[in-house]
């Protein structure tokens, strides 16, 4: 079997028995040993393990690691120091979108994607909830995450009062 | 607050089960049933052993001859050799140096099945309210219970209206975005296991009980969570992880695919409620609720559900008459399981659906028609309690403010749906924690591990900054295995802040008031609770009027010790007791703390397809003091969303065979981004509760209205109403009128 080459977060890995159906999901966390890509449904339904292949994000369990040799990969743990991966986690701590984090990596790359490919231009409710929707949440019903997508892409300015609003009411106020 | 693990979880960096592996592990796969009724004439594992990679497989004789004290004849045996009772149950294990070889290991076994009847759907066997004669006796029935006061059936005689009615709900699925996993190393009497759980202690006593082992010769070691929601409460995958690393051993890895995680999943099972109520002169006089709950193929104690969700079915109204009567059916379904407050958005739907239908049909206003009947402060219950402060009365106003507001702009085609979400948290179940409060911070250490809604990771912080008056930068929670930890039920329950919290906080107040004790004058007057402070990363002391470092009011075996420790332990309120004559049959739980959500849900309905889509949501908590607003916030968005998948979307389908047809998230839809309406959230405070400064419980309440919130609104929009969730396109149309019987369209 020829090894397999490919780039991982700015390095070159290369692996000796990669065989020719495994998933990309496993090799970068079993053999590369870079689990902050979490595994969830492996069909392709959750975006758990969204990961970027050549700058673009992927479902790594549903990838080849054959089909990408010689491939840039980014995962988390790439992107998270960056300054737009510092933002994200800003934005997702400031706006409470993190409950049990399982579904959080995917979350931030498949992000961090798409506002690279916006590269600044302004993006409604309905055009992020469209292009996120492939990532699943279970715990935060997708507020956390919207006001955080929202303040990434709409800057200060922009008010999720619409979305979600909270206040605390005193007994006979 | 800012979560103190948002950050890492966002990078990546936390350590879930999933992600556990440790040098020379084997990892272990099942082999099970799949009949949902079968008896097992043969099965071979030598072809399993030939599997290159293959180490051992365990079956129920290795079970036996490992544990030869432990009981035989259980009605769900840990590995069946006999008999399978539901599909999908393991007959054996296997352990092997990869995944791969691990499941090529497990199908290799050779097992010959003897397909036997299944009972799967409970309506199919019990179409009309069975009668008791007919099922005294019945195997079938692994619960029964009987209760009322005073003459239902007079009342009915005497009534004006009486309306009856069948509500029936689905299984829903937990879908954790983590599935189960775990990772077990036995060493000698050290039986240690890694693993994903709400409840490291309920996962160590329910070894204890499933392995015939002392607790104490039992470690469960917590992970980072991914996601509770009540499925994390059983030692599920544990034993046999535990099992394979004694025989072989070497640690053993266990992890569940998402398919195989709707398989073992013990949850919410199908329901059908029979409502009745009698009305006299406007006013409620009787309800009557007759519950026939699957609990599939059902562990001791399943029935649980049973005597605490009849009392919910009632609602928070007051009815002088009641009767309430309920079956757990053992079927050849998986094992029920409790799934974010059991079976109360099913009771609510039920309750909540029944009461709006019956205002309707009165001609009153569904809101002003629950006004005149909700239960006010001081109000005896149908249980015969005084009602505790209760935000369900003053909710109610603030919705029907709302609901006056928004009806005159409503556009054409929408609905607006009021439910009243009643439940009682497990505040009662206790809880222990140690504080150790150093010249630099203070130390929480307790036995629970992060799920996902913040109570341990943050939550206990807000409560200790609180007690201590140190900011929580000064804090920091200890995580420590069961053999170390101080004893906690669990997190679930809506338990964990209001009572784990309270141990917290009587173990910080302990130490101001040794402070306290340390520097008063010894003729004094009776000494205060010492102030505290926290400035440039050193905690202060007040010492009449000047503030000292701590470190000088320590001893110097506290200061080697890490600080001032002491222990906090809290058990809240109990459930109240139900005169007994009252009681016919099996057991009947009173309510504890009660907690109301008041929610109202604006929806449109396609009149084409039966789509129904909501558009606006509001959900006033009773929440007797907010905490944390942040995290508060947290659990209803989360709540209710998981409450809408509950109301139109989830549906987990079990066929006539006893197998799923659904196990996966293309055919078992939660909730997408895209699907979630505006929410509007409004935190009700005053009304106290009995959990730590007052509190009340928040992880379960948000989402129990959800589904009646939701089938009250279709039925405002539509004038039809739908007796069934969820409330998928197919039921809307079918109510509607634009399917014909089966299933085709309706002819003109």
């Amino acid at each position: 079997m020829t090894p397999w080459r490919a780039r991982l977060n700015g390095r070159d890995v290369e692996l000796a028995d990669v065989p020719a159906e495994e998933r990309l999901l496993d090799t970068v966390r079993w053999r590369l040993e870079a689990r902050g890509t979490k595994e969830g449904c492996r069909t392709g339904d959750c975006g758990a393990c969204t990961m970027w292949v050549g700058g673009r994000s992927v479902l790594s369990c549903l990838v080849l690691s054959r089909d990408v040799e010689g491939e840039e990969i980014t995962t988390i743990e790439g992107f998270a120091p960056t300054e737009l991966g510092q933002r994200i986690q800003e934005a997702f701590e400031e706006a409470g979108a993190v409950q049990c984090g399982y579904c959080t990596p995917g979350f931030v790359m498949a992000l961090g994607s798409l506002l690279k490919e916006q590269a600044g231009k302004p993006l409604s409710d309905e055009e992020i909830c469209r292009e996120l929707s492939g990532n699943l949440c279970r715990c935060t019903g997708y507020f956390g995450l919207l006001r955080a997508a929202r303040r990434l892409f709409g800057g200060e300015a922009s008010s999720p009062s619409d979305l979600s609003t909270f206040s605390v009411a005193e007994r006979g106020g | 607050m800012r979560r103190p693990d948002a950050r890492a979880k966002a990078q990546g960096a936390l350590v879930y089960a999933a992600d556990l592996q440790v040098r020379g592990m084997l990892w272990g796969a099942f082999r099970t049933s799949p009949h949902a009724h079968a008896a097992i004439r043969s099965m071979d594992v030598q072809p399993a052993l030939e599997v290159p990679g293959v180490v051992a497989v365990l079956t129920a004789r290795d079970v036996r001859e490992m544990i030869p004290s432990r009981p035989e004849g259980e009605a769900l045996p840990l590995l069946a050799d006999q008999e399978v009772t539901y599909a999908g149950q393991p007959v054996a294990a296997v352990a092997a140096e990869d995944p791969a070889a691990a499941r090529a290991g497990a199908e290799a076994i050779r097992v010959q099945w003897e397909p036997r009847p299944a009972f799967v759907e409970i309506e199919r066997e019990f179409p009309e309210w069975p009668d008791s004669e007919r099922m005294r006796g019945d195997p079938r029935v692994v619960g029964h219970v009987r209760a009322c006061r005073g003459d239902f059936e007079k009342a009915c005689r005497e009534a004006d209206v009486v309306h009856s009615e069948v509500y029936r709900t689905s299984l829903v699925a937990h879908v954790a975005l983590e599935p189960h996993g775990c990772l077990a190393n036995v060493r000698g009497d050290d039986w240690y296991v890694r693993t994903t759980t709400q409840t490291p202690f309920g996962v160590r006593d329910d070894l204890a009980d499933k392995l015939h082992l002392p607790a104490s010769q039992i470690r469960v070691e917590g992970t980072w969570v991914g996601g509770g929601f009540g499925g994390r409460n059983e030692a599920i995958l544990e034993p046999y992880a535990l099992l394979l690393s004694r025989k072989t051993g070497r640690p053993v890895r266990i992890q569940l695919s998402f398919r195989e995680e709707f398989l073992w999943d013990r949850t919410t099972l199908p329901a059908v409620f029979r409502m009745d109520s009698a009305v006299r002169g406007g006013q409620l006089t009787a309800r009557r609720t007759r519950l026939l709950l699957d609990t599939g193929g059902s562990l001791p104690g399943r029935d649980f559900a049973l005597g605490y969700s009849l009392g919910f079915t009632l609602g928070p109204y007051r009815v002088p008459v009641w009767e309430l009567e309920g079956y757990a059916l053992r079927t050849h379904r998986p094992p029920f399981g409790p799934h974010r407050a059991p079976l109360a958005p099913q009771c609510a739907f039920a309750s909540e659906s029944h009461i709006d239908s019956l205002a309707r049909r009165l001609g009153e206003d569904p809101t002003e028609f629950r006004l005149r009947h909700v239960w006010r402060e001081g109000d005896e219950t149908p249980f015969g309690q005084r009602v505790p402060p209760f935000a369900a009365e003053e909710g109610l106003r603030r919705a029907r403010d709302y609901i006056r507001s928004r009806r005159p702009n409503l556009p054409p085609g929408h609905g607006l749906g009021i439910a009243i979400g009643f439940w009682s948290t497990g505040t009662s179940m206790g809880g222990e924690a140690r504080v150790r409060l150093g010249p630099e911070g203070a130390r929480i250490i307790q036995g629970e591990r992060e799920i996902g809604n913040g109570t341990v990771v943050a939550g206990l912080l807000r409560v200790a900054s609180e007690a201590l008056g140190l900011p929580v930068e000064a804090l920091r929670v200890d995580y420590l295995d069961t053999s170390q930890a101080p004893f906690d039920s669990g997190v679930f329950g809506s338990r964990t802040a209001a009572t784990l919290g309270y141990a917290v906080r009587k173990a910080c107040d302990a130490i101001r008031e040794e402070l306290g004790r340390r520097l008063s004058p010894p003729s004094g007057p009776h000494p205060l609770a010492a102030r505290l402070r926290w400035d440039s990363g050193r905690v202060l002391v007040e010492d009449g009027g000047d503030w000292i470092p701590l470190a000088k009011v320590l001893r110097p075996e506290e200061i080697a010790a890490g600080g001032l420790e002491r222990w906090g332990k809290h058990y809240g309120r109990p459930s109240e007791e139900i005169d007994p004559s009252w009681v016919l049959e099996g057991s009947l739980s009173g309510y504890s703390d009660v907690v109301a959500s008041v929610h109202v849900a604006e929806v449109s309905v396609d009149p084409q397809t039966g789509a129904v889509r909501p558009r606006h949501y509001l959900a006033i908590q009773d929440a007797g003091r907010v905490l944390d607003p942040d995290l508060y916030r947290g659990q209803v968005e989360g709540g209710v969303v998981m409450g809408l998948g509950t109301a139109l979307t989830e549906e987990g389908l079990i066929g006539e065979d006893g197998r799923w047809q659904n196990p996966g998230l293309l055919d078992y839809r939660i909730p997408t981004m895209g699907e979630v309406p505006p929410i509007e959230i409004v935190a009700l405070q005053g009304h106290t509760g009995s959990g730590v400064f007052g509190s009340k419980g928040i992880g379960e309440p948000p989402i129990i209205p959800v589904p009646a919130a939701i089938a009250n609104a279709v039925a405002d929009a539509t004038g039809q109403r739908v007796r069934e969730i969820p409330l998928t396109p197919e039921r809307v149309a079918r109510a509607l009128g634009l399917l014909g019987r089966d299933g085709g369209e309706a002819r003109p």
